[in-house]
């Protein structure tokens, strides 16, 4: 019986190995059922953009590159055999994490034991890159995100009152947490923080009393899923004060959902939709839409240029050893990731970038201006 | 003021609560079954609304489709899920009605995408009239009157016709009721059809309220409507809406002044949990 | 063994742990819980709030075990008060409040969950060996109760609670009985789980994993030993197997829960030995 199974299961990963010249082989687990399938479906067509794209210009090294993809179901007990067998039966010489903290830090575990480079895309969670030196973070900290944000509401509106409207998850609570360090001091005063629930879509209670606690901005940290139903429903509510969301409401979803209301809504960490740097992003969005039928947002961006990272150090490495590999990634600078150029790597693989701020204008992001300030953005140690 | 808004806005989520629980009271009453896949024909019901609104460009017809095909539903899932399995001990349905809202919900997730989608026009939901410094969203005002003229219908229904009586008198006693010539069977899909069509009403309702329909967005709402459900005393329909009303409200209060503490989630739960240790058989139930 | 298949005996192993553990609740004893990943929670909590104090393993998994089991039998009470159908809303309940309070507790991580933790102390395989260990020592307790005059007792109040009582059996002592011992295996699953994953985050224990390890008992049939045996073994490899098919997976297990309830309610078990349905 057993047997049987392990045998099923190694037919199945042959079927998925696909072309047999391939030589350069990256790992990549996403949630692609259930509950979390749709961020996981738009990073993986993000990564394989990226795939087709390195291809398309003879490859790495001049061998092909080949991502090996596995569902995670956004779960650790599924993410640390997928990671083993990453690294056992498909030999992988790094790995792409496109998915959410809880499967990332329990792979990474796993990748910094086999010694294989590990970049993590999109998860946030402070932990993913302690476990040691072969984990990388494509993405800014939540507390860096948070600081930002503090700083760009202290610089455009001054020393204002602010409520806070925080989703409750890992990414919620570590921006807020940024936020809440830097806001006071900048002379932001926090009126209030609310928190509500990934699956929450009405807001009345909460509106109803930041209406009483008449702030001057609402900072609001959410998925575009829940930002839209929210700033819509501040607006119906009768409120006028500016809203800044933070990074995961860049999704064009947010004015499908809120239509007019999305209006003005400021989102820091966004991504400015007519940007012309670097060069492949206006390419990017366009050959994104065709695939996936809708908007690129910031978790595919984030997927395209961590598999584009990684394939980069490859080829600085000159070489497919795992170490140099991971030498290489270590030593990346002014690489040109598409939410924002990467400046380095701090010495546990945070990644320090600047945080690009947007507005909705007419229906679009447009960008009104980028903080890149090392004191607050500095990732920390 | 804040109060005043607070209880408004609980009222509100109470009626959607109540639309939802009728169903549920209803299936329970008459078959002793957990119909958690309520949930599922509460979500095809905002997908219907959507997609047909969205193609004919008339929100009257889209919701008269998602009632219809709600109620359509309803009526396949008791004939085709649950009748060959009534013989069986409880769990069994409870088991089989599970599997149908995973089913449902991934049937949406494969059909309409994994992202949600939502009306392309909806002025409804952040149009607002302002009453005594309370704003109210015509949306929100829709769903407070729908909620009331369908379940005082339902009222009249039941307590003035023949068929309305003879389903009261088959949910009380159905051996006594059949003796005296009610077709239990009919009673039955006339429960499925009107239980389904007010959640198929309630989830259009609630797309236009969020402006967004998810493959996921039964979950929350359905958990909830089951411990509504168990609130009032299964099987009650007058416990049933007061626990909604009532669950509506402490949510509200709960998601301000308990957050600290708890989820909003967990609120109502662990109410439900409170009233049970104290009135095992819940609010207006017998034992 | 390759670190591949040790991760998978693992998780097979932490799931045989937990279905055998609801087994006795569900199966054995006919009390219907919807919250069985609060006491995998519970367990995996206590375990990992002591590791990161310095605590050694077989303390850990102890307290993870006592924890789940206490909390259980304080949750089988409400067995002893409410009606049937309402237990399955009041656990379902019991699972909404744990994961709401565990998301708010800062000392518990709050979101962020608890990470950092450190390693069993094992390698990966002798780890694994150790969790199979544990799995089949449940299997032979599971077999145990199931033979035993606990075993009768458990059976005569699933089938009827009134005429078990009216024989002289203590339905409450029984009740609590399996409540304390199948959430306490729980708990230690989940202490398992925590040197596993090396990391706990709230959502890992919330409905869904409820549902995930009901539908591993009920497909193998609500009380049979070796049935639920079987069945979480071949639906924790699905998965693997059906990679291909990963955006048609959770149809299919909605699917097949349909499926087997309406032609062998008894689940797999039914199909073998076609009993009387539970």
């Amino acid at each position: 019986m057993k047997k049987s199974v392990i045998a099923a299961t190694l037919a199945a990963a042959l079927l998925l190995a696909g072309n047999a010249a391939a030589q350069i082989k990256i790992g990549l687990h996403a949630p692609q059922s259930g509950p979390a399938a749709a961020d996981g479906k738009s990073s993986t067509i993000g990564a394989e953009i990226a795939r087709d794209w390195i291809n398309d210009k003879g490859g790495v090294l001049g061998q092909k590159l080949e991502l090996v993809t596995y569902d995670d179901q956004n779960k650790p007990d599924q993410a640390v055999p997928i990671a083993n067998k990453l690294i056992g039966q498909d030999k992988v010489m790094a790995a792409v994490s496109c998915s959410y903290s809880a499967p990332t830090r329990a792979a990474a575990a796993v990748f910094q034991q086999a010694h294989i480079p590990y970049v993590s895309a999109y998860g946030v969670h402070p932990d993913i890159t302690k476990e040691g030196n072969w984990a990388f973070r494509g993405v800014q900290l939540g507390p860096p995100q948070g600081k930002g944000a503090a700083k760009f509401i202290a610089d455009k509106f001054g020393k204002v009152k602010v409520a806070m409207v925080t989703m409750n998850n890992d990414f919620g609570q570590s921006i807020a947490d940024g936020f809440k360090e830097e806001a006071p001091k900048l002379g932001l005063t926090i009126v209030k923080e609310y928190t509500f629930g990934l699956g929450e879509r009405q807001f009345g209670p909460i509106v109803a009393s930041v209406k009483a606690d008449n702030p001057d901005v609402i900072y609001a940290i959410g998925y575009y899923f829940v930002g839209g139903p929210l700033v819509a429903q501040l607006r119906a509510g009768g409120l006028k004060q500016p809203i800044v969301g933070a990074q995961a409401f860049d999704s064009m979803k947010l004015m499908e959902i809120a239509k007019d209301a999305a209006e003005s809504v400021y989102v820091v960490g966004g991504m400015d939709r007519g940007r012309k740097t670097p060069a492949d992003f206006q390419p990017f969005l366009a050959e994104f839409k065709k695939r996936a039928g809708y908007d690129a947002e910031a978790v595919a961006a984030n997927c395209y240029s961590s598999v584009m990272l990684v394939a980069d150090a490859i080829k600085r490495a000159g070489s497919t050893d795992a170490a140099k590999i991971r030498e290489a990634l270590a030593a990346a600078k002014d690489f040109p990731m598409l939410t924002g150029p990467l400046r380095y790597f701090n010495s546990v693989g945070e990644i320090y970038s600047p945080l690009e701020v947007t507005q909705v204008k007419n229906g679009a992001f447009v960008g009104v201006g980028v903080i890149d300030e090392p004191s607050i953005l500095a990732p920390p140690k | 003021m804040l109060f005043a808004e607070l209880i408004v806005k609980g009222l509100v989520y109470g009626c959607m609560y109540a639309m939802m629980a009728v169903g549920l009271t209803l299936v329970y009453g008459l078959l002793r079954i957990l119909h958690i896949a309520h949930a599922g024909v509460f979500a095809l019901g905002a997908y219907m609304a959507v997609t047909v609104t969205n193609a004919t460009g008339s929100l009257a017809f889209g919701f008269v489709i998602a009632a219809a095909v709600s109620a359509v539903a309803g009526i396949a899932i008791y004939r085709l899920a649950y009748q060959p399995i009534l013989h069986h001990s409880a769990f069994v349905p409870m088991v089989v009605s599970i599997g149908l809202f995973i089913v449902m919900q991934e049937g949406f997730r494969l059909i309409f995408g994994a992202y949600g989608i939502a009306f392309d026009d909806n002025p409804w939901y952040v149009a607002h009239v302002d009453l005594a410094g309370i704003s109210l969203t015509y949306v929100e005002i829709a769903m407070v009157v729908m909620s009331v003229v369908l379940l005082v219908g339902f009222g009249l229904f039941a307590g003035l016709t023949r068929a309305g009586i003879g389903w009261r008198a088959t949910v009380t006693d159905p051996q006594m009721a059949t003796s005296f010539g009610v077709d239990p069977v009919r009673v039955r899909y006339l429960n499925f059809l009107f239980g389904s069509a007010l959640a198929g009403i309630a989830g259009g309702l609630v797309g236009l309220l969020n402006n967004y329909v998810e493959p996921t967005m039964g979950g929350a709402v359905s958990y909830k409507a089951l411990a509504i459900v168990v609130l009032g005393g299964l099987g009650s329909v007058r416990g049933t809406l007061i626990a909604s009303l009532v669950l509506g409200v402490v949510e509200s209060f709960g998601a301000i002044y308990l957050a600290d503490i708890f989820d909003r989630d967990a609120i109502g739960f662990l109410f439900l949990i409170v009233v049970l240790m104290v009135r095992p058989q819940g609010l207006l139930g017998r034992r | 063994m390759s670190a591949y298949i040790a991760s998978l005996v693992s998780v097979i192993g932490i799931n045989l742990i937990l279905a055998l553990g609801l087994n006795i609740i569900t199966g054995f004893c006919g009390q219907v819980s919807l919250g069985h990943a609060a006491f995998y929670g519970l367990g995996a909590y206590t375990a990992a709030y002591l590791a990161k104090l310095g605590a050694p393993l077989p303390l850990t998994l102890l307290a993870g075990t006592a924890m789940a089991g206490a909390i259980g039998i304080v949750v089988g009470l409400t067995s002893l008060r409410v009606r049937h159908d309402f237990l399955a809303v009041t656990t379902m309940g019991i699972g909404f409040v744990f994961l709401g309070f565990v998301r708010k507790q800062k000392w518990l991580g709050g979101e962020l969950g608890i990470s950092g933790i450190p390693g069993p102390g094992l390698d990966a395989v002798p780890y694994a060996l150790l969790i199979a260990a544990f799995a089949m020592a449940v299997a032979a307790l599971s077999l145990w109760i199931k033979l035993s005059w606990m075993g009768f007792t458990f059976d005569a109040v699933a089938d009827d609670e009134d005429a078990a009582r009216t024989v002289g059996v203590n339905v409450s002592t029984y009740k609590l009985t399996a409540f304390g011992i199948g959430t306490a295996l729980a708990g230690t699953a989940g202490g398992l789980y925590v040197y596993f994953a090396r990391i706990i985050l709230p959502d890992t224990f919330d409905f869904v994993q409820s549902i995930a390890v009901l539908t591993m008992v009920v497909i193998g049939g609500t009380g049979s030993v070796w049935g639920v045996f079987a069945s979480t073994i071949a639906l924790t490899l699905l998965p693997e197997v059906s990679r291909a098919a990963a955006d048609y997976r959770l149809l299919i297990f909605g699917a097949m829960l349909m499926l087997v309830m309406r032609f062998s309610p008894g689940g797999l078990a039914g199909l073998v030995h076609r009993r009387r349905p539970a």
